[in-house]
């Protein structure tokens, strides 16, 4: 069952010369009860993605299917979701306590005992004014609203900047926690991706605007392999393969190939050629970067 | 296993009624803002205005009996009350707007949830004022002639309902001014404030200038005489409502973070 | 856990490990999926996937309301499936490595007498 469809959204930011396609013809389609990962570089437009589907940005055009309906000023949908951004901006004379008491009133599954264990466990300071919470702290308060609000449709835009990789696995490891005991979908964008591939099923990749990478995380982990070689050996192999990396250090060379199976590798090691395992923020960083071998060089065979 | 496999729980969504009231809340959360600072100060205000009458009293004579300026009856300091309420809803519309956007609300929720609040805020501070009003005539000017609440722009002798309509008038039409100025920032952010406040400059300045033109300055002068503070209240009310309107208009396009 | 493979695949082998190994005997019951999820700090449907991976190999069984359970003669399964990889998985890098430092077969063989003492 699919809690989210997008078919073609874009939305640009700015006019002529100085404008910015912050999505470019996005189309994808996310399941219910799943943690899904959206993954991009900074600025690749993941927050903007998250703002569209929760109507707090217009699109310019293409069509998103929440629930099975549109999402803009639909309440019957966004009473259902929670969108905790990074940079939420509150009330100047609200004190931590103001929050934690009017996040109930939008959110009909919210748990109380569970928004102050967090905030025990999070060390929030209760009375302290927003204004006066440091990055972590704020960044807390957002993250404790998401959990124990328990919507169905949950987004976490980048929840955990600002906390110390202390609080940032605590994060992870609520949300692992309540997420199995409470299903619902999760959507969450970082680029932390190596904290977080352990609980992603699901990987939407972003870059520019566009939807790059749309996969099972399974079937992504494991599905690129870098092998490492002598240049001759390295190139001779990757003729006519899908390369999506390259890089060479004098005469040893190394390429990223997609989509090497059991035969594929048997014959790669009897070429004398090494095998490294590629993590899923590797292969994130290779597919959306623009160092030489980037995508532009993502092609059958490529050149060196 | 089974834990991720289970059916989403059907949810019951609130009723519009509901999704106002929480907007409603939100804006009250903090009550030291909507209620305690405002009364708080404008006691304070109370206070110092009672020391100078008592002063003026002990220094020149009972206040109004031709000796001690009459200039009392013009004092503006209940007024502080109304712009006060202009700045919370300036506040409400672009600090609460985010936030309420940020838990899912509609921005239609909003505006009617805001205005909610403005309304019952309005009657409450009315009703304050009012029996203000009564013990200030009770008292003959607490104790000293002096004149807080039934100042000549809002004093009528027209009955206590219509004293109460005054104030609730212009609370009404300070919260939607302040509303909209704030859905114009919201929406148009400062560059669009900026227009806003000129355009409206030039609006007051061509109006003033078509009136001294036309000679319809001292007409002006006679219709609000007649009309009184009754009338001119119960004409603030246009404005406000249109505020109101407009303000959501501009809202309903309107982004967090513009 | 393992950047190249997938993540339940991991967590099968792990399972059969722990099966083959001894640790986890015969008709006993192994963690459910959402107490492997914490402790390896994974995505539950993924661990289900996992352990789904096992029943359907007839290694686990689930007992309704309890939980998941060693299959009888669990081990005894696993262990012939290790014998017959055993030539592909352990032998095949061994040879190889061998050539490459230049020890015959023969050589190799007499090695592995000595270490097995």
């Amino acid at each position: 069952m699919s809690v989210i469809r997008v078919q073609n959204l874009s939305k640009r930011y700015g006019r002529s010369s100085g404008a910015v396609q912050a999505v470019a013809e996005a189309s994808f389609t996310l399941d219910e009860n799943r943690i899904h990962g959206l993954l991009g570089r900074n600025g690749a437009g993941k927050t903007t993605l998250m703002q569209l589907l929760t109507g707090q940005e217009f699109a310019d055009h293409g069509t998103i299917e929440i629930f099975g309906e549109n999402p803009v000023e639909n309440a019957r949908v966004l009473d259902r979701v929670c969108f905790i951004k990074e940079s939420q901006r509150y009330p100047d004379d609200f004190r931590v306590h103001h929050v934690l008491s009017t996040a109930p009133r939008f959110f009909a599954d919210w748990d109380a005992d569970f928004a102050d264990e967090l905030v025990e466990r999070f060390r929030v300071p209760v009375k302290r004014r927003m204004k006066k919470l440091s990055r972590g702290q704020l960044s807390a308060v957002g993250v404790i609203v998401g959990l124990a609000s328990r919507a169905p449709l949950t987004f976490f835009d980048e929840p955990y900047l600002g906390l110390d990789a202390v609080a940032r696995q605590l994060f992870y490891d609520v949300l692992l926690a309540d997420y199995s005991e409470h299903p619902r979908t999760v959507v969450l964008s970082t680029h932390l991706i190596d904290e977080v591939s352990n609980l992603l099923e699901h990987v939407l990749v972003i870059d520019e605007g566009r939807i790059v990478i749309d996969a099972d995380a399974d079937e992504l982990r494991g599905s690129a392999i870098d092998v490492v070689g002598t240049r001759t050996t390295v190139e001779a192999f990757t003729a006519g393969r899908e390369v999506l990396h390259r890089a060479h250090l004098g005469s040893l060379a190394t390429a990223t190939i997609a989509g090497l199976d059991e035969a594929g590798r048997a014959e790669a090691r009897a070429a004398g050629l090494e095998l490294e395992p590629v993590s899923l923020q590797q292969l994130v960083v290779r597919t959306t970067g623009d160092t030489p071998g980037g995508p532009a060089d993502r092609t059958n065979g490529g050149r060196a | 296993m089974s834990a991720v496999d289970a059916p989403t729980i059907p949810h019951a969504t609130a009723t519009p009624a509901a999704r106002a009231w929480r907007i409603v809340r939100l804006l009250t959360a903090n009550p030291a803002t909507t209620v305690g600072w405002p009364l708080g100060i404008l006691t304070l205000i109370f206070v110092m205005n009672w020391t100078v009458w008592w002063l003026l009293t002990r220094a020149v004579g009972p206040i109004g009996d031709g000796e001690t300026p009459d200039g009392v009856r013009f004092n503006g300091a209940v007024s502080f009350i109304f712009v006060y309420m202009l700045v919370v809803a300036v506040q409400a519309a672009n600090q609460s707007f985010p936030l309420a956007l940020g838990y899912g609300s509609t921005r239609r929720a909003f505006s009617a949830g805001s205005a909610l609040a403005f309304t019952l805020l309005a009657l409450g501070y009315a009703t304050l004022l009012t029996i203000g009003a009564w013990f200030e005539e009770l008292t003959s000017g607490w104790g000293l002639h002096g004149n807080f609440f039934r100042t000549i722009y809002f004093a009528t002798d027209a009955g206590w309902p219509a004293q109460w309509w005054i104030y609730f008038c212009w609370f009404v039409f300070f919260f939607f001014t302040g509303t909209i100025f704030a859905a114009v920032f919201v929406r148009w952010r400062a560059t669009g404030l900026s227009t806003a406040f000129a355009l409206l400059g030039l609006l007051v300045v061509g109006l003033l200038a078509a009136l001294i033109l036309s000679d319809g300055w001292a007409a002006l002068g006679e219709t609000l005489a007649a009309l009184g503070p009754l009338g001119v209240a119960s004409l603030a009310l246009v404005p406000g409502v249109l505020a109101a309107v407009v303000g959501h208009l501009l809202l309903r396009r309107a982004t967090p973070r513009s | 856990m393992d950047d190249s493979r997938p993540i339940y695949l991991q967590i099968a082998e792990q399972l059969e490990d722990d099966i083959v190994e001894g640790r986890l005997p015969e008709e006993s019951q192994i963690p459910s999926t959402n107490e492997l999820a914490a402790f390896l700090r994974i995505n539950p449907a993924t661990a289900g996937k996992g352990v789904g991976l096992l029943v359907d190999q007839g290694i686990l069984y689930k007992k309704r309301g309890i939980g998941m359970f060693v299959a009888d003669g669990a081990r005894a399964r696993l262990v012939a499936q290790r014998r017959e990889r055993f030539r592909e998985q352990y032998l095949a890098p061994l040879l190889a490595e061998a050539q490459k430092l230049g020890i015959a077969p023969a050589q190799l063989a007499a090695m592995i007498q000595e270490t097995a003492r």
